[in-house]
């Protein structure tokens, strides 16, 4: 097991945001992350990459326990992550930005230029381009770049392909579709249900602080409890009494 | 690659003209300008470091300077030794600072970062204002004559001024070295975003300490040498929070976060400071402050990049009409 999450819960005074969740990711994975927003799964997320530190619980990364860890010693350990928000250095071109990721296994020069070199050709951006002058789809995929660059053994992908038209969608796809074959773990949380079916084979959905359901996409979409809580409990009734 | 090449001109250009300033511009006037520019630069450059390459401004600067232009004197004063003998004790109680006053205040971002500089060097002044072994309030005396070379007393400026050039260049030359490694892309990676930097794997407290020893070390030398340049010390002029504001400011106009952008500020700033001086006498010294607040308010509402950025705009225009020309 890559990744092990037991029982993992985060509360905000009286608010539960995260109550209780367990997630086991063996290695080579897809795992998609769903759910309503509000459900947790933002903060399941951050749990995993180091950004908070759960109330109760407990994660094993590599059957090391890393539940307190650092987001920095965590991404030593091999755990990259993405933001929802790119977060590009604006200041820095693409070549560099990258390169801060790549210093991280190459602590010279060349080398992290060279290792940067490999990853921005294998993500499709330009080098010498500056950050700033970047649109979406360019800051998502240079942040790809970026956490690949760290050569992570676990990538956890926190939206990472919202906002983009159909065609940066197909591309984005194959994007993770590539990250996946060189034998990088992925988690991934989404809203765009063509982005979960089509990259993953096993679905968590969370809703009101718990994972509700999971499985197969196609088992999931299917689920009761998951139409409930996107759809609401009349829509549930009315597919129930179309029957 | 003719762009890098421009830039090795300029700035192989701009180390010749500095080089022979003193022996065009002879007169004393223009050597204190020249000495007094040199050692804002020294100062803004190592303020560089940690305020502007990694974004974490202080505004109590001026606790590195003041530490170091206070141990020449004390050495001096207590054990009779060379002022020289100071500077390494200045360097080691900085260091020492920086890393006490570190630990706290890098859990403070932004604003709350700043104010806490200013808090910590204003009540190092205030201490240092009633400590009666370095002389409280009045301050000490370095000798008034030289008794050997290592003194450094020199009647002229010249040797103060190919003194503090020298500092400048190595410290350049570090500046210019780390900004290519690791190190350099960690603290622009921290400047830009924290958080980002983390997910990375950027060791950020660790990075931004490292920075601020730097900084101080250099800070605290450049106060070593101003004080072997006047021979006098006192809280106000050591700690004072316009030697602080000094930095920020020469930085920021020149660019804060890029190598040569705290040399230009001085360049700018030293010469329109001691024009305003000299033209108001006596009566004109509230003007600094009232000059300094007007860079703050143009650079902050109009060009908060300094004028590197505002050149890196401009400069593709100019060199198109060069070549239309």
């Amino acid at each position: 097991m890559l990744l092990e999450a037991t029982n993992v819960a985060k509360v905000f005074g009286a608010f539960h945001a995260v109550a209780g969740a367990d997630l086991a990711v063996e290695q080579g994975e897809i795992i998609g992350l769903i759910g309503p927003n509000g459900a947790g799964k933002s903060t399941f997320f951050n749990c995993l990459a180091g950004e908070t530190t759960p109330t109760t619980g407990r994660i094993l990364f590599d059957g090391k326990d890393v539940t307190y860890a650092l987001p920095e010693v965590r991404a030593r350990a091999g755990i990259g992550r993405t933001f929802q928000v790119p977060t590009a250095f604006e200041d820095m071109s693409v070549i560099n930005n990258v390169m801060v990721g790549a210093f991280l296994r190459h602590p010279h020069r060349n080398d992290a230029r060279d290792q940067a070199r490999r990853i921005v050709e294998l993500t499709g951006l330009r080098a010498d381009q500056q950050a700033r002058s970047l649109g979406t789809p360019g800051r998502k995929r240079l942040e790809i770049a970026r956490v690949l660059a760290t050569e992570p053994r676990l990538l956890l992908l926190d939206e990472s392909l919202a906002g983009l038209t159909p065609t940066e969608l197909r591309d984005a796809i194959a994007l993770v579709r590539r990250i996946h074959d060189m034998g990088v773990t992925i988690v991934i949380v989404e809203h765009i249900m063509e982005v979960i079916m089509t990259l993953t084979k096993r679905v968590l959905v969370f809703n009101q602080g718990r994972v509700i359901s999971s499985g197969t996409p196609e088992e999931v979409v299917r689920d009761d409890a998951v139409i409930e809580a996107y759809l609401g409990r009349a829509h549930r009734k009315r597919k129930e009494e179309s029957r | 690659m003719s762009e890098y090449l421009t830039s090795r001109t300029a700035v192989c250009f701009l180390g010749a003209a500095l080089l022979v300033y003193p022996l065009v511009f002879s007169g004393a006037f223009y050597l204190d300008i020249g000495v007094t520019f040199l050692l804002a630069a020294i100062s803004a450059s190592a303020w560089n470091i940690v305020g502007g390459y990694a974004g974490q401004v202080s505004v109590g600067h001026s606790m590195f300077f003041g530490v170091g232009a206070y141990t020449p004197l004390v050495v001096y004063t207590l054990w009779g030794w060379p002022p020289i003998a100071g500077i390494p004790l200045g360097i080691a109680l900085s260091i020492g600072l920086a890393i006490v006053i570190g630990m706290p205040t890098f859990r403070l971002t932004g604003h709350y970062f700043s104010m806490a500089t200013i808090a910590v060097a204003e009540l190092i002044r205030i201490f240092f204002g009633t400590w009666d072994m370095v002389g409280a309030a009045i301050g000490l005396q370095g000798p008034a004559v030289a008794r050997s070379f290592w003194d450094l007393t020199f009647r002229s400026e010249l040797p103060y001024y190919y003194i503090f050039l020298g500092v400048l260049a190595i410290l350049l030359a570090t500046t210019a070295a780390l900004e290519r490694r690791r190190f350099g892309f960690y603290l622009r990676a921290i400047k830009a975003s924290e958080r980002a930097a983390r997910s990375l794997g950027v060791p950020v407290r660790q990075t931004k300490m490292q920075a601020l020893v730097l900084s101080a070390i250099f800070t605290s030398v450049a106060g070593s040498l101003y004080v072997i340049k006047t021979g006098f010390i006192d809280p106000d002029s050591a700690f004072g929070i316009l030697i602080s504001v000094q930095m920020v400011i020469v930085a920021a106009l020149g660019g804060a976060g890029t190598l040569f952008g705290p040399l230009v500020g001085a360049l700018i700033l030293i010469p329109l400071q001691t024009a305003t001086n000299s033209a108001f006498g006596g009566g004109g010294t509230g003007l600094t402050y009232i000059l300094y607040g007007g860079i703050i308010v143009v650079i902050a509402r109009f060009e908060p990049g300094g004028l590197f950025e505002l050149w890196q705009r401009v400069a593709p225009y100019l060199r198109k009409r060069a070549h239309a020309a």
